[in-house]
């Protein structure tokens, strides 16, 4: 008889489930953050999403917000494209080995837009503000710095996976250094770069919305006033709006990406070469003029950016600084990002598995999802607490609400791929026929083939929620973000410089971590 | 007149017809399969053997027609029908094993349709029922240590030959194979053939749709599809070369009342 030994090691279909244990201690400990009064409002909240307001005034507002917030969006995506190509190219190694034979620049280079990239655009936006004044390029800026660190780290790791033989065949046919690289690795970074950038735009308006709630302008600011002052219809009114333009616009990147055969975000780290460039390129064209109309809309010019506002004058007082309990602070800090990020990566999976089977599931979740990218952590957070005493669950619980919407998003789309290709649905499809139920198939089936990919971009996703855990520190979270926002608002520039420095510490850290972690699960 | 009651067949399709063009059409099909027999299905590619399988299997319902197993229809209640699918195994041609699993959990996974999910998730953490599976893997000759392996540490034959391990674990009335030999060399093909034959015991049937019509004798009855339309219900031994150039000439003089459409 043959014996086989016990291993207890989950299989890989269980494995984007395991951080859904975090459910169990959260469980535990929820029925004593429940406070009495509030649930009165959010059953109201609830009843206005049927009834949003249709006053006229107020829909030319919102409409106006709306505007605002989708301007701001499209400029601060466009310039952290642009920027991002060119930070991209210059911080990848095969371009300065190819050019100059050495790669230690393209080095330098990346660690440098590490700095821009570890702060939140919400840091960068409240921060601008100090230095410009309250508008519209403000949040334009602030989400053009960090997402073109962002996209030019992805554009130089595209770069450097690219085979580089071609490379190397037109070099020694004598091709000059630039003209090479060009021909050999700009028609097959496109489909991935823009895949990427695709995604950005969606960022960009879930971004501009955040700022937009912490004052910067747009919607969001309607959204926020309209929360605290309990007035939900008029809430209400925004959020559908803002959700048939995000709906829209994610369909309409969908389709872009369908017909432009570029890879899904999963698939980033695997590109393929896309046919239509030529579309491609007409597309790109076309929006310049958009982006300047928009621009002339919301009266943005660069010479607004060069007049700065005196800022106060440095009281340092570093001996306090450094009596800060910064330990409670980072542990703190972390421990609200591992909550979270357990509870989007672990419960998005957990939720398909036990509705997407049901007559309308798919739908519904498709739903669910749509309100937690729809809805600005802050916002979730404000709401929860009428019924929630505040603290690090309730802010866990908001950033996990909003991730759970990306995410979620993502893997639905991906368990609907074409059953056709192996590894992408086809063995689901064989346990259907033999039998299996819809669950146990999706499970064995569909998640075998997700799991390390889905938790790769789970890893990329708590790196997010490290950066994004700034944004909840408004209600009361304690940690890192919450003690940033006090020392923004009381001009305590000493504890502000030594707050950014620590959290772009952690989150280069995280990130680092979450690199290493990306780089074995896809390779193992 | 007999009274006594002959079984039902274990798969019946009654005048189904999927429109469409090219390979997905199928047009007027009717068959009887019953049990003990081993049953080969020809046609040139696009003729509609797949499409055939995926009807046969449950894939597809058809929209036109009717299919029977075991002499009832598809129930309407989800568990029954998944009941009824569980009696019908499918050799894939890719054989759509689960890469990420091991040889034992990728045998176990056919026997989810009777596991409830208590067992199933206590597959993917530790080897369940290893003497079942031994015997599988022993039955396509395959060495039972392999059951822990990763299933992309084997090759291409021993791949082949877990599908067929997989099928049998699944213990189903009826076998379906979509052209399981396609892309075999010679040899292993003429092997694997004689591995799923032997699997047709009194209870069990078997249709595989073939490519390569001289691998046909070993059959008790070959069924032909000629764009979509079953033209030909006969023995292997009636096969000649002219019914073979017609099944698989596009454009052929053969007259078509020379063939035989009907039981042998």
């Amino acid at each position: 008889m043959t014996t086989t030994a016990w291993s207890w090691r989950p299989a890989a279909p269980l494995l984007p489930l395991l951080p859904a244990l975090a459910l169990l201690p959260l469980l535990l400990v929820l029925p004593g953050l429940i406070h009495g009064g509030g649930w009165e409002l959010v059953a109201q909240f609830a009843a206005a999403a049927i009834t949003p307001s249709l006053d006229p005034l107020l829909l030319r507002t919102a409409l106006a917000g709306l505007g605002i917030t989708v301007g701001i969006a499209l400029l601060g995506w466009a310039l952290s494209l642009a920027l991002g190509l060119v930070g991209g190219v210059l911080s990848s190694r095969i371009v300065w080995r190819t050019w100059l034979g050495v790669a230690w620049p393209a080095s330098a280079i990346r660690r440098f837009l590490a700095v821009p990239r570890s702060i939140h655009e919400l840091l960068w936006g409240l921060l601008l503000l100090q230095l410009l004044g309250l508008k519209p390029a403000v949040a334009v800026l602030a989400i053009a710095i960090p997402y073109a660190a962002l996209v030019a780290r992805v554009v130089s790791d595209l770069l450097d996976a690219l085979p580089t033989a071609p490379l190397q065949a037109l070099r020694s046919g004598g091709a000059p250094a630039g003209a090479a690289l060009l021909t050999a690795l700009g028609p097959a970074l496109l489909p991935g770069a823009f895949s990427y950038g695709g995604y950005r735009l969606e960022c960009a308006l879930r971004s501009a919305t955040l700022l937009g709630v912490f004052g910067l302008g747009g919607l969001g600011t309607e959204l926020r006033l309209s929360l605290q002052s309990l007035q939900f219809h008029e809430l209400w009114t925004g959020l559908w709006l803002l959700l048939a333009v995000m709906l829209s616009l994610e369909a309409l990147l969908r389709a872009l990406r369908h017909r432009w055969g570029m890879p899904s975000r999963f698939k980033l780290t695997t590109a393929g070469v896309g046919r239509s460039g030529r579309e491609l390129l007409l597309a790109l064209l076309g929006l310049l003029p958009v982006l300047v109309l928009v621009a002339m809309a919301l009266e943005i010019s660069p010479a607004q950016l060069l007049a700065w506002q005196p800022l106060p004058p440095l009281q340092a007082n570093w001996p306090a600084v450094l009596a800060l309990p910064w330990a409670a602070l980072v542990a703190t800090t972390l421990g609200l990002t591992l909550l979270a990020a357990c509870l989007a990566v672990g419960v998005a999976p957990l939720l398909l598995l036990l509705v997407a089977p049901w007559p309308w599931g798919r739908l519904l979740l498709r739903a669910v999802w749509a309100m937690g990218r729809l809805w600005p952590p802050p916002l979730t957070a404000l709401l929860l607490l009428f019924v929630l005493k505040p603290g690090v669950i309730t802010a866990a619980l908001a950033l996990a609400f909003h991730n759970l919407g990306v995410l979620g998003r993502l893997l639905l789309e991906a368990c609907e791929d074409t059953a056709d290709q192996p590894g992408s649905g086809g063995a689901e499809v064989a346990l259907s026929c033999s039998g299996c139920g819809p669950r146990l198939a999706l499970l064995y089936g569909r998640f075998s083939g997700l799991a390390r990919s889905y938790l790769a971009y789970g890893a990329y996703r708590a790196d997010v929620i490290l950066r994004e855990t700034v944004v909840v520190g408004l209600v009361g979270a304690a940690g890192l973000g919450s003690l940033l926002l006090e020392a923004l608002s009381s001009f305590a520039v000493d504890e502000l410089i030594a707050l950014i420095a620590v959290y772009a510490l952690l989150t280069l850290l995280g990130e680092d971590l979450s690199d290493r972690v990306r780089q074995r699960l896809l390779s193992g | 007149m007999a009274t006594s009651k002959e079984p039902s067949p274990l798969l019946e399709l009654r005048g189904v017809t999927v429109p469409g063009r090219g390979a997905n059409r199928l047009e007027e099909v009717s068959l009887q399969l019953r049990a003990g027999e081993r049953v080969a299905l020809l046609g040139s590619s696009g003729a509609g053997k797949s499409t055939l399988l995926a009807v046969a299997n449950g894939l597809l319902p058809p929209p036109a027609g009717a299919v029977l197993w075991q002499g009832a229809a598809p129930a309407r209640s989800r568990r029954l029908r998944q009941r009824q699918r569980a009696r019908i195994g499918t050799l894939w041609q890719d054989l759509r094993l689960i890469e990420e699993l091991t040889v034992q959990q990728n045998l176990n996974a056919a026997r989810l349709a009777d596991w409830g999910w208590p067992k199933a998730l206590a597959n993917l953490l530790q080897p369940l029922e290893t003497e079942a599976n031994g015997a599988a893997l022993r039955e396509v000759d395959l060495d039972p240590a392999l059951l822990p392996q990763p299933v992309t540490a084997l090759s291409g034959g021993q791949r082949q030959r877990l599908a067929i391990a997989r099928l049998l674990r699944q213990e189903p009335a009826l076998l379906l194979a979509d052209e399981p030999l396609a892309q075999l060399d010679p040899r292993l093909a003429v092997e694997l053939l004689a591995l799923l034959l032997r699997q047709v015991t009194g209870s069990r049937a078997l249709l595989l749709s073939l490519h390569r019509p001289d691998l046909a004798g070993d059959f008790d009855r070959v069924l032909a599809l000629r764009a979509g339309k079953l033209v030909l219900d006969t023995t292997p031994a009636e096969l000649n070369p002219d019914l073979l150039r017609w099944l698989y000439d596009p454009d052929p003089d053969l007259d078509p009342a020379a063939t035989r459409i009907g039981p042998p």
